[in-house]
Parts: C-alpha cells; structure tokens; sequence
C-alpha cells in the first residue's frame, strides 16, 4: 500500500518538488508574516519573468545532451543592443522586442553552427562564444547602461491580461510553448531523440546538423527574450545582465529532473526548482539571515537534487529489472 | 619457449618510435613559435612592452596563471572538469588570510593549512563524483556554490587585510626582472611532470581518463585515482590562491571569481584533451603564456578589457579549430594496412 | 536478371586493419540474398557502408541503376535501403510507435499526430504478431521484443531494399517461423532482401542466394544457394582449414582446484551456478548471445555482486570486490570480450596497455616508474607474443585486430595470473592469429594457468576445452567432458539448449525468469 503511493509519487520528476515547493511555502508563511505581502509576491514573480526565461534556455540545450555557457552572455548582449534600439534610435517597442528575440536566435545560430561545421565539444565552442559576446557586449557599451529605458516598457511590463499579471503570463506562455515543442512538434521529438540515443537517432535518419543548430537557435532566442525581459524589469537596459546566470541556468533544469546526458527533461520540474530557488533566496531575505548563505544552501540544494533525482532513476530502473514496475 | 609463426615482412618490436614523441613536440612547438613571433612582434612594436616593470607585472600574473591553469589540466586528465577551482582558490585565499592574521601562524604553517584546505575540497568533489556517479560538471558546479558560499560565511565577506609584511614580500619576490612566481609555477609544473610521467598514480589517471571501464577491469582503483585527482586539484588551486593572496597583500573574498575561462583556456590550447586520457604539461604552461602575452599585450596598446575578451573568445575558437583541423588531416592520411 | 544493388569492388581500411577488400555483392529483386562469414569477414563494414555509418575509400555501389554514395544514414533511407542492425538502436524512453516513425513524424500543422502513429504501429505490430501497446516507452519491452519493434520499423518503410543483420538472434522459434514467413512475401512481391546470419540452418531453408565473405574479401561471389551443404559454406567461410584447427591434441592433467563457484547467485540474476576450475584445465563455458555467460565472469572479478552462493579460491571462500582485489590478491584475470571498449585503452601505447597490471611492481626508488622500465619488462612479452607494431610506442588503436588482442592478452601474462578467465578471444581476428591465440590457450593451460574459456564459436570451443559446461538463461544446464569431435559434441551442446529452451518457453507458461526481460 504504502510502496504503491511511493511508487506513484516517484513516477513524475515534478511531484517531490511540488511538495517541497508547498511546504517552503508554508514556513515561510510562518516565519513572516510578510510573505503573503503584495509587495514580496511581486519582488519573487518579477525574479521569476526572467529566471524562467533562462532556465528554460538552458533546458532545451540539456535536453540534446549539450550545455549553453554562453546562455548569460547573450542575455547581456541582447539587453544592451535593445536598450539601444530604444534609447538611441527611437525603435517601437514591439519592433524592438523582435529584433532582439531575432538578435538572440541569430547568437544561437552562430553557437550552433559552430558546433555543427567544427565538431567541436560545445562545451568549448560556447564557452569560447560566451567570451566573445560578453566582450562585444562591454565593448560596446564600455560598461556603461542605457538609463532611458521609455515608460512604455515599463508600463507594460507590470500590466495585467485580465487578472493575470504580464509577469507571471511570461513564463508561463514560454514554459507553454518550449513544453509544446518538446512534447508535439518534430523538431522537439527529434530534439529529445537525439539525446536519449544520438546513434540511434541518426541511424533512423534524423537530421543530427539540422536538431542541433535548431536547439541552439531556440536556446539563444530564450535567452535573449530573458535579456528583454530583465531590461523592461530594471527599467535600464545593464551590460551586467546575466552575469550570473549561469549557475541559475543549470540548477533549476538538474533540480527539476533533467538528465545531464540528454534525453530527458521536465518543462513542469524545471519550473517549480526556479520557484523552489526563488523561495529560498526570498526565505533567506525575509529571515533577515546573511544574504551570503544563498549561495551556500543553492549548491546544496543543487547536489541534494541531483542525489535524489539520481537514486529515484535507479530505484525505477532496478524495480523494473525485476519485473515489477507496470509500464504506463 | 611458445613457437613463433615464422616472421612474414613487417618490422618486429623496435625502439620507441620518435614519430609519437614529434607530434606531441610539433604541438607545444607550434605554441613556441607563435609565442615567440607574438613576443618579438610585442618588444618591437609595443611600447613599454619590455620594461622591467611591466616584464615584472606580466610575468606575476602568467604565473598565477599557470598554476590555475595546471589546477585545471590535472582533473582534465581524468575526463573531468573542477568548475569549483576559483572557490576553492578563494576558500584556501581566505584560509592562508586567516591563518596568518587571526591565529598568527608562522607563514610555512598558514600556507600548508591552505593548501590541506584546498586539497580537502577538492578530495570532497572527487568524493561526491565518486559516489553519487554524476557528471563532474554538475557536482562542482554546485560545490563551486556551497564552497563559495561557505566561504562568505565563515568570514563575513570581509577582508582579511593585516597581512604579515614578509607574506606580502613573497608577491614581491623577483629574479632579474622577472617575478618569482615564474619558479613557483615552475616548481609545481616539475611536480605534475613527475607525477603524470615518472609515477603510477600519473598512468593509473590517464588510463582512468582515457577509459574508465578497461582501466577498472585491468585492476585500476578508478574511484581512488579520481578522488585523489580532484584533492591535487584543489590543492593546486589553493597554492594558485595563496600566490594571488601574496601579490594582493590582502586575502579578498573576491578572488576566483575570474579564474573558469583561464583555468581551461591554457590546457585546453596547451593541447589537453578535454575528453581525457592526455595531458600536456609544457603545453598548458605555453598556452597560458600565450594567453597572458596576448593580453599584456592588447592592455598596453590600450585597448579595452572588454575588446580583450572578445578576442580572447576568438583565439580559442581558432585554437581549437586548428587543432580540430589537424587531426582531421592526420586521420584521412591514415596509417598503411596491414 | 539485373540486379537491383549492386557493390562492386568496395574496400575499406582503419588503421592497422583491412575490413574489406575489393568486395562484391549484387541483390537481385524478389530474392532473399543470404551473407554469411565469420566475425570480422567484413560483414558489419559492408552493411556500415550500405547505410551511410561510413564512407568507402574505393569501390561503386549502384541502386536501381543509379550510382549512390551515402555519406549518411538518412541518404540511404531516402534512397530506399531499409535496415535491422545487429545491435539495438532505440531510444529507450520513446514509444514503439514513435521509434518506428521517428524520421516520418505524422503531423498536421506542425503538431505531432499521436492517434494517427499509433494506428500506423498498430498495423505493423499486427503483422509481426507483436502483442504490444504502441505507446509503451521501449525501455519496458523484453529484448525480443525490442527486436521486432525493429523489424516492424523496417517494414513499415517498404523500400525496395531489406537489409537484416542477424534479425533472429534475440526471438524464439515461433517468432522466427513468423518473420521468415513475411520475408517469403515480399521477397515474391519483389523486395530485394539481404540477410545476415550466422545459423547456417536458417540460411539454408530461407535464402535463394549466397554470398560468402572471407578476411574482407569475397570467398564466394554472389551464387545460388541451392544443393550447398552447411559444411560447403563452412569451408568457403573458414577457407582451406577445417572447422576443426588443426591443433593437434592435449592430455589435461588438472592439477588443485583453483577456482569455484557453489550454488552462486549474483545481482545480474545467475542462480546456482556450479562450476568448477582445476589448474591446468581449459574449462569452457558455451552458450548463445544473452546467456549470462560474460555477466557471470564480471561478477566473479568484482565488477557485479555475488548476491548467493560461495566463491571460492584455492579452496578458501572468497568475496571479490574489484578488479583489483580479483587481480592483486587472487591472480584472477579476465581478457575482456570487448577489447576495442573494455579490454584495451586505443589511445595508448603498446606499453601501458601492457605494463598496466604491474605498475606497482615496475616501481623504484621513490615510487618512480619510467617508461624504460615498462619496456624492458614487457619487451620481451611482446617479442614472445609475435605482436607485429612499428613500435613499443605505438597507439594500440593503430593495430590490426589480432594484434589488438594480443595486447589485451599480454597485460594479464605480464601479471602472471593463475586464474585466467577468457571471453570470446577470437572474435574479428585473423585466421593465422586466431590459431596462435589457440596455441597460446593449451600452452598457458600446460604451465598450470586455470583457464575458464567463454565463446560462442562452437568449433573453437569443441576444439580448445577439456569439459564443458552448458549455460542457458543465466544457469548453468549442463556439463559434458569434451570428446573433440565436432559434429558430436556440437550435437551435444546444442541439444542441451535446445531441451532447456523447450522447457523455459512453454507456451502459457509465465515468464519468471529475471523479471521477463530476456528470450
């Protein structure tokens, strides 16, 4: 009775995490009374446009087999070019979102292609791209942001669609669409295929050039809508956007149950670990602890996930070696 | 004595065949030259290039340099990665700061404690890797997090800035124009030579690396080996702390921050295989030393830091790429049949 | 009559190894085109390039008669080549349906039309009298299973071309009666199918024509199969020598016990296994593909859990956690059935592969080793071996597969093992080094080694051990004394197989064994 709950529980990557995510709800709760606060609400959704946005930028990449270094890097370059579209060339503002998105597909194209033409580990390609862009992006700007960001953007940044806040629309339209993807388009089964099996998905003849420049394309097009999204939030559009993204990038995927190699990833898991983060960060500020302890208890968390995800995928494979595992 | 078939043409066992020993000389070769050519370049055309001061300054930070670079190339060897060697770099900063200002240890004594402090971090991302299975990446991705984040708060994120003026003299340390950290960097590059070629933790490493399961099944302890790879690592890394902790006259919490491009740049162009089973000692010294020219370089042309990066990113791209290029060459020459 | 493809003068090279060498093939439509040879003839190159896995370095292929040059897989797909490879390639959290449409996705809009993939499974499944869920991911189906799933998928392509690579290895009888059944029709309805095997019975009752591959080259062209005896195939596969090398005999005097297993379960799901190794003895260990002979072997080194039974070594019982401890303190080796992956490290030389079972004694001063000291202890190994490399140096990536295994061989001499369990030692070896790695068998046996030999060769099995122990679904079935005959004991063997499958695969009876995940 109770292996059978177990079981169940088991069986999706996202359900532990649920839990987790209700019950840091709940203390929180309890520890402050400002935690349910308007004000706190937002602070975390607003964190949330644009963790999400990165962490599903690194997902797709993760669920080829490959990683983004460069997922940052991008994000930074695309804020700035856009905060210059706007600032200093007077772009409409949904002209401008556009291009950047384009900006940041292109920056995926080129990893991609890259990776594909060179055949070289992408790991060093975009860990190489990740300097070039970065440095493009100081270059640029000489470190210096673009503070007339116009009001419109901001405006529509805290809007509501109806009763839902554009803030939280966001992530959940992209988790929506890259969930879609993964789950019912070609490109996505092909995606997903070619990391459970690369030989044997080129062996049934799917294009492994066109699935992996077609990944990077849609990671760089993430990240840079992440680049817009963090500028609308700021009101000014940094060089420093996504300087640290990376660690964000990787735990909440590998949280929320992602398989390293490839393979297999949960739209649903990655996005309650970014939730799962922000509650801890915010815990953290509302206990008024030492900030330092974030990053403390992030690499933490981050093992202890992994350690779980990695004893939960033993578990089912030995249950199922032995024959007691029913296939759904 | 077994009867041998009779010998059909074809030379027997010989003599170590000088032509392996080549490439892998071609490789730090080429390095040589374009350091070389870019050096010369540089003393001619580049002002201030060749000036004690800045031969000093250059050859202070390339050995810092170095010895990250090195903290690298020995988790490489095994087909891993230590995303967590700037954390530990800086856990050992600020060990070797608190040793030295809050319980006054003698300096030898301070230094060693960072160095064990380092060693123990790393043995303990070598002891996660080893038991949990996972990919090296993630787990120092994330220790890189917890040591971090140990680190600031254990010491608050302050400072430890009363630094023993005869610790600081160490950063200050010179022969002829040149820094010390050259010979520290040196010394530990002797060390690594010995290890990955005169010892058997060395081969037993590189076979690990090369393929675990065949070094396993021929009697190889992998999951020792790995552990004991990864405490070097820490431990390099932490000599690498201590040395920017002597050139800072402070132990800043800061420190490490910068170091993941570098730490894998040098191997990586130094001809370090980032699948494992090679590493080339000589060749992660030349390449940081590239790198570090390059950079000197372009600072004193004065174009910006950022300009730098970028280029940075290109030269590895196009490091790579040749490499890339030449082993495709090699394979489609290929070697006769039988 | 024209043939449909058609390989002509192909050859291929790696270094150090010739796999095929100005090969011939022409496949006729409506006919069933049998290739047979033995492992490393070249068969798994020539199916390799007939897919776009690799390019030739010279030769044509022409199709339909168009020349073709397939540079990938999905070339040749497109151009009407169907495939069964040897090994599986599935991806284990798809299901059926997606595997087999994987590269034909139906869509409408861009969405992925599950309903429409399933019913297309359906269909093909039901031709294969497959009795599955087609959404089920594969990674739940049984071994045959995943087979069929193959063969379903390579139907369902209906190209023009058929090319089964060993298809029948891992499905029981009834299933085989079925598959030949629906490769009769499309052979009548004009499908030019190729079909790999090494059952030389199936050949014989499926197959219209024949074409025999011999060290990468043809040792028959392209023939009718019919009045061809299996010993006529046989010769044309092994050449002038018999099925039996001409070794000569050897009296075994086993000496103490070296090694032996009672009543031993393990993790991997061996359940009283009984076996027993005397020095001196070559002790071999028969059985099909997937009959839990190499899992056992990796137990009895460490690499698995003995989870019942005792183990013992020279008598005392002992508990082998590694490699390691299997080597260091028991003198037990095992020569891998995967040198390529397993039993050797390609990208290093000659000398560590060899020296590295004993660096630790290689050791001077100071805990030093250098590479003077490897060579000068292994030079003279390698000399006596007859390993042909330009160097000590050289990448043992860089030698021809016979080579390569006496490399793999050497390291556990250079350790002086007294228990030396062998797996599969011949396999894509030439046929000169394949009669010296038989010498080198009985002469190690001679000087008091323990030698537990596993291989699926019948001939070489019948011609190397002194007993024999039968092992069929992760237990041991049987143990014969060995009479060197080889149409007896191979009569023998086979039939204690074949009585023991008969009663495993009782129709209605439940599947029990390791969690009815095998055939």
């Amino acid at each position: 009775m109770n292996a059978s709950i177990l079981a169940r529980m088991l069986r999706h990557d996202w359900l532990p995490l649920l839990l987790m995510a209700i019950a840091a709800i709940v203390v929180l709760a309890l520890i402050s009374a400002s935690f349910f606060s308007n004000y706190n609400l937002f602070v975390m959704l607003r964190i949330l446009s644009v963790t999400s946005l990165v962490a599903l930028s690194q997902m797709v990449t993760i669920a080829i087999g490959q990683m983004n270094l460069a997922v940052g890097a991008i994000g930074g370059l695309v804020a700035i070019l856009f905060g210059a579209m706007l600032e200093l060339y007077g772009v409409p503002i949904p002209l401008a979102v556009l291009a950047a998105i384009g900006i940041g597909l292109l920056c995926g194209a080129v990893n991609g292609v890259l990776i594909a033409w060179t055949r070289i580990n992408g790991f060093i390609i975009t860990l190489a791209m990740l300097s070039v862009f970065t440095g493009l992006n100081y270059g640029i700007t000489k470190s210096i942001p673009f503070y007339n960001m116009p009001q419109a953007l901001k405006t529509a940044y805290d809007s509501y669609l109806g009763p839902i806040p554009m803030i939280l629309f966001i992530p959940v339209l992209a988790a929506l669409g890259v969930g879609f993807v993964l789950n019912r388009t070609r490109a996505g089964r092909h995606m997903l295929a070619m990391g459970g099996n690369p030989a044997a998905a080129e062996l049934a003849g799917i294009s492994v050039t066109r699935t992996l420049i077609f990944t990077h394309v849609l990671s760089g097009g993430l990240a840079g809508l992440a680049g817009v999204v963090a500028v609308a939030r700021l009101g000014t559009a940094e060089p420093s956007i996504g300087a640290d993204w990376l660690l964000a990038s990787f735990a909440a995927p590998v949280i929320g149950g992602a398989a390293l190699a490839g393979g297999h990833v949960s739209v649903i898991g990655t996005m309650i670990a970014v939730v799962l983060v922000i509650l801890l960060e915010n815990g953290l500020l509302l206990a008024r602890t030492n900030p330092f302890y974030v990053q403390f208890f992030l690499g933490a968390l981050i093992l202890l996930a992994v350690m779980f995800n990695q004893w939960r995928a033993r578990r089912t494979e030995a249950r199922r070696a032995s024959g007691r595992v029913v296939p759904t | 004595m077994l009867d041998t078939v009779e010998s059909a043409a074809g030379t027997r066992v010989g003599a170590p065949s000088w032509g392996d020993r080549l490439l892998r000389v071609a490789h730090a070769g080429g390095l040589l030259v374009v350091i070389v050519l870019l050096a010369g370049g540089a003393s001619l055309f580049v002002p201030n290039f060749l000036s004690p001061f800045n031969q000093f300054a250059l050859t202070r930070n390339l050995g810092v340099d170095i010895v990250i670079g090195f903290g690298m190339m020995t988790v490489l060897g095994l087909g891993h990665m230590n995303l967590a060697l700037g954390a530990i770099g800086a856990c050992a900063a600020m060990a070797v700061g608190f040793g030295l200002q809050t319980l006054g240890l003698p300096i030898p004594v301070a230094i060693a404690g960072a160095v064990v402090v380092g060693a123990l971090l790393g043995a303990l991302n070598g002891i996660l890797v080893v038991r949990t299975g996972l990919d090296s990446f993630i787990i120092t991705l994330a220790t890189a997090s917890l040591y971090f984040g140990l680190m600031f708060i254990l010491t608050r994120a302050e400072a430890f800035r009363d630094l023993p003026v005869e610790f600081s003299a160490l950063g200050k340390g010179r022969i002829g124009p040149y820094s010390s950290y050259l010979l520290m960097a040196a010394i530990v590059g002797a060390g690594l030579i010995v290890v990955f070629n005169f010892s058997e933790l060395g081969r037993q490493m590189l076979a690990t690396g090369a393929n675990r399961r065949a070094a396993g099944l021929s009697g190889v302890p992998v999951n020792r080996v790995t552990i004991i790879a990864h405490a070097l690592s820490g431990a390099i890394a932490a000599i690498a702390g201590v040395m920017v902790t002597a050139r800072l006259a402070s132990a800043l919490p800061s420190i490490g921050e910068d170091w993941l491009l570098p730490s894998f740049l040098a191997p990586l162009l130094g001809g370090t295989l980032l699948a494992g089973g090679y590493v080339s000692v000589i060749g992660a010294a030349l390449g940081a030393v590239l790198l570090s020219v390059l950079q000197n370089t372009l600072v004193l042309l004065n174009v910006s830091g950022f300009w730098i990066q970028f280029f940075l990113g290109l030269a590895l791209l196009a490091a790579v790429g040749m490499d890339r290029w030449r082993v495709v060459q090699t394979q489609k020459r290929g070697t006769p049949g039988r | 009559m024209s043939a449909l493809l058609t390989v002509s003068g192909v050859s291929k090279s790696y270094p150090g190894v010739l796999a095929l060498d100005g090969v011939n093939l022409r496949l006729q439509a409506g006919k069933i085109h049998a290739l047979v040879g033995e492992n490393g003839a070249g068969k798994s190159s020539l199916i390799k390039i007939l897919t776009g896995v690799i390019e030739p370095d010279a030769g044509d292929i022409v199709l339909a008669g168009k020349p073709v040059r397939f540079s990938r897989p999905r070339e040749s797909l497109a151009a009407g080549i169907a495939v069964v490879h040897q090994e599986r390639n599935l991806i284990p959290r798809y299901s059926v349906a997606e595997n087999m449409f994987l590269d034909r996705l139906p869509t409408r809009y861009g969405v992925v039309q599950r309903r429409q993939m399933h019913d297309g499974a359906r269909r093909w499944l039901d031709v294969l009298e497959l009795d599955v869920d087609p959404a089920t991911p594969v990674r739940y189906l049984s071994v045959a299973q995943m087979q069929l799933v193959e063969i379903g998928r390579a139907l369902s392509l209906q190209s023009k071309v058929l090319l089964l690579d060993e298809p029948t290895a891992s499905i029981s009888e009834h299933e085989v009666e079925r598959l030949v059944g629906i490769l009769r029709r499309l052979r009548d309805q004009g499908t030019a199918i190729l079909f790999v095997s090494h059952k030389l019975e199936e050949v014989i009752s499926l197959c219209d024509r024949i074409t025999v591959l011999r060290d990468g080259q043809n040792a028959s062209d392209a023939q009718p199969l019919a009045g061809m005896s299996k010993d006529d195939i046989v010769t044309l596969m092994v050449g002038r020598e018999a099925a039996v090398t001409g070794l000569g005999t050897r009296t075994a005097t086993p000496g103490p016990c070296r090694l032996e297993l009672d009543g031993v379960a393990t993790a991997a799901g061996h359940v009283g296994v009984n076996i027993k190794v005397h020095a001196g003895e070559v002790v071999g260990l028969y059985g099909l593909v997937g009959a839990g002979r190499t899992e056992l072997a990796k137990a009895l080194i460490g690499v698995d859990r003995v989870t019942g039974g005792h183990v013992r070594i020279d008598g005392r019982p002992v508990r082998v956690r590694s490699p390691l401890e299997a080597l260091r303190r028991w003198r037990l080796g095992y020569v891998s059935e995967d040198r390529k992956g397993e039993g050797l490290i390609l990208a290093h030389s000659v000398t560590r592969n060899t020296a590295i079972t004993v660096w630790h004694r290689l050791r001077r001063a100071g805990g030093l080793i250098w590479g003077g000291i490897e060579r000068a202890f292994i030079r003279p190994l390698i000399e006596r071996l007859d390993v042909r490399t330009p160097s000590l140096e050289q990448a043992v990536g860089n030698l021809s597969g016979g080579n390569q295994q006496k490399v793999s061989v050497a390291k556990w001499l250079a350790a002086d093992t007294r228990i030396l369990i062998i797996d599969e030692p011949t396999v894509g070896v030439d046929v000169r080094t394949k009669g010296y790695l038989h010498r080198l068998v009985w002469k190690l046996a001679d000087e008091g080694t323990a030698v537990l030999l596993i291989t699926s060769e019948l001939a070489e099995m019948i011609q190397l051990a002194d007993r024999i122990y039968v092992m069929n679904g992760y237990r041991v079935v049987g143990e014969v004394a060995n009479s060197h005959d080889y149409d007896g004991m191979s009569g023998t063997l086979m039939q204690i197989i074949q009585k023991d499958n008969d009663v495993r695969f009782q129709p209605g009876r439940a599947q029990e064994e390791r969690g009815g995940q095998h055939v």
